[in-house]
């Protein structure tokens, strides 16, 4: 008993290490962020010796060379819709492709798995090229509408509902109720969890996105927080690593409460992505 | 169910929104992708013709200036690989058996601070490494010196095998949690009682990790290693952000390079045929794992190791197994293993 209670302590004090290790950057980015300029290229501390907001100050005033607050705007403007999106159309899909008998479904489920197997790349530059025909650079569009031809969602749900029993609906047939009130109050209080894990991948790949996000934006004012970080790393901040801390603050944190308020969907998530 | 034609077509109504976004942004695009690599295409003024496999021998023949491009990006996205995939894997599989013998109060806390650097963007993971591995004022650097370790500062982002190291480094902290979590995931699934049994035949931790933890998760470590290729097949952001592909090319990654041939070179043409002709790099290799890991399936049965896999079988079968879990439990692995 001794032994193991020993043999457990070396576990957590191993694991309480990896942890420092793991977490260290993000607290160095936090502290950095509150250094003064010197400080900043100069000290081997993690404290800050004089504390400052001027990197925040700098980051948010009229005369900053970023424009934060609207990148801010542009980032809850595309993964909001975005997300709303992906879900709406993977929900109808995978429901339609469980659930009735529409013509079809066999190609259609194909497609969902064969296109699972095809890396991005061949999809990314000729759908740039078609967006630049179509006048739409630099325009929300891009930056929304291609997340929603992603069938990994439709995979995900199809699954889901494919294990979840039928009675309901069916009893719900019975009384009377239609396709579409079986869908809305049935179907979907049953699928919430996985519709949740679904949202928050979406909602982090879309917010996290930079390569996409890339091609398809030019003016500063259409950039998303991830690729307006992306641009002060390679201009004005590459000197100065207080002010870029405190940019990667702003653009991290949203990040961060995200995902620790929906961890626990994430790691359904993960497992559910992970069985195929 | 009786359906009549009409309510069979109401039905499609629920797919159209799926297949119009399927069509517009990805099976359209793919085709025209092809098309576009067929033809001598500008991104400036578009298509000046149809030149076959022009852009596809080009790349190909030795010497020429996309072929210098495409595989030096390729040598480079391979010697990634080879660097970052051993350590995301077993240093994953390492934290997630760490995890696992933790008490059960704290593995959720490690769970979580293990996989938190997952949820930032590659932006903001190279923002990081960058200062924290600057050459001039970079936080590493700074420590080392006042601690008289160097006597000059270290260019980590300008020289080799340095740029490689803070590359993979920074993409090992950025991802790992994924794969511990995958890992996490597979180890809770394994069914105790084989533990037990072992336990009961005085079986080694070793031995209790290679003959049932091993095969247990086998189908997640395949699955694992794939999504790790193919991931670092992508790499992109780290290296144009933290190293811009340097000292001297030596980290631009395929991406880099397809990038550069079709903005800086102008050629959408040749750029997508490099696209295409990397897709199907990729797929080539994940198809070799696959087949591998199911050929080495069949070896391993062959293998002396046999013996033992058989008594330990025989331990789990007169061991104590609770009825009302076992049998579940295997029908859960076998519906793992079909969806």
């Amino acid at each position: 008993m001794r032994q193991k209670r020993i043999k457990s302590g070396i576990l957590v004090a191993v694991a309480s290490v990896l942890a420092v290790l793991f977490l260290f950057p993000l607290v160095w980015m936090v502290f950095t962020s509150f250094k003064t300029l010197s400080e900043s290229l100069a000290s081997a501390s993690l404290f800050p010796r004089q504390w400052t907001l001027e990197n925040y100050a700098s980051i948010f005033s009229a005369s900053a060379d970023s424009n934060m607050v609207q990148w801010t705007i542009n980032t809850a403007i595309v993964t909001l819709i975005g997300t709303v999106l992906v879900i709406f159309v993977d929900v109808l899909a995978a429901y339609a492709l469980a659930r009735l008998n529409i013509p079809f479904k066999k190609v259609i489920l194909g497609i969902v798995v064969v296109a699972l197997t095809v890396p991005g790349i061949v999809t990314l530059f000729p759908a740039f090229y078609l967006f630049k025909s179509a006048d739409l650079l630099d325009t929300y569009a891009p930056l929304i509408l291609p997340y929603s031809a992603g069938t990994l969602g439709v995979f995900l749900i199809y699954n889901f509902l494919r294990s979840f029993p039928k009675e309901l609906e069916e009893a719900a047939y019975l009384d009377g109720a239609s396709q579409w009130q079986v869908l809305t109050q049935v179907i979907f209080p049953s699928i919430k969890p996985v519709v949740t894990t679904l949202g928050v991948v979406t909602f982090l790949a879309i917010y996290n996105d930079f390569l996409w996000p890339s091609l398809v934006t030019n003016s500063d004012e259409m950039k998303t927080l991830t690729l307006g970080v992306a641009t002060l790393v390679q201009g004005s901040n590459f000197v100065n690593p207080a002010a870029m801390m405190a940019s990667t603050v702003v653009a991290t944190v949203p990040a961060l409460i995200i995902f620790l308020w929906a961890n626990k969907y994430f790691v359904k998530g993960v497992t559910n992505s992970g069985i195929k | 169910m009786h359906m009549t034609n009409k309510s069979k077509w109401l039905g499609f109504i629920f797919v159209v929104p799926f297949l119009v976004s399927f069509l517009v942004f990805w099976l359209i695009p793919l085709l025209y992708g092809i098309w576009i690599s067929l033809h001598d295409f500008r991104l400036s003024v578009g298509n000046n013709g149809f030149i076959g496999l022009k852009n596809y021998v080009d790349i190909l023949t030795p010497d020429t200036i996309y072929n210098r491009t495409f595989m030096t990006s390729l040598k480079n996205t391979l010697m990634f690989i080879v660097l970052s995939v051993p350590p995301l894997i077993l240093i994953s599989l390492g934290l997630a058996l760490l995890i696992e013998h933790l008490p059960k109060k704290l593995k959720t806390f490690f769970r979580t601070v293990f996989f938190l650097s997952y949820s930032i963007s590659v932006t903001a993971v190279s923002a990081i490494y960058l200062w924290l591995f600057g050459a001039n004022g970079g936080y590493i650097n700074n420590i080392l010196m006042k601690a008289g370790l160097i006597s000059s500062p270290i260019n980590w982002t300008g020289d080799q095998p340095y740029a490689w190291l803070v590359i993979v480094i920074a993409t090992i902290w950025w991802t790992i949690g994924f794969n511990m979590l995958l890992f996490v995931n597979a180890l809770d699934e394994v069914d105790g009682t084989l533990y037990e049994a072992a336990d009961l035949d005085g079986a080694s931790a070793w031995n209790k990790f290679r003959f049932i933890t091993l095969p247990e998760i086998r189908n997640i470590s395949i699955f694992v290693m794939i999504t790790t290729v193919i991931a670092s097949f992508n790499l992109y952001g780290q290296s144009l952000l933290i190293t811009r592909g340097g000292p001297e090319q030596s980290t631009s990654s395929l991406i880099m390079g397809i990038n550069t041939t079709v903005f800086g070179n102008n050629q959408l043409g040749v750029g997508s045929a490099m696209a295409l002709l990397m897709g199907v790099i990729m797929m080539l290799i994940t198809g070799i794992q696959y087949w591998i890991s199911y050929k080495s399936d069949k070896d391993e049965l062959a293998k002396p190791s046999r013996k033992e896999r058989k008594r330990l079988k025989r331990a789990v079968n007169a061991g104590p197994t609770n009825v009302n879990q076992h049998p579940a439990a295997t029908i859960d692995k076998k519906e793992r293993k079909i969806t």
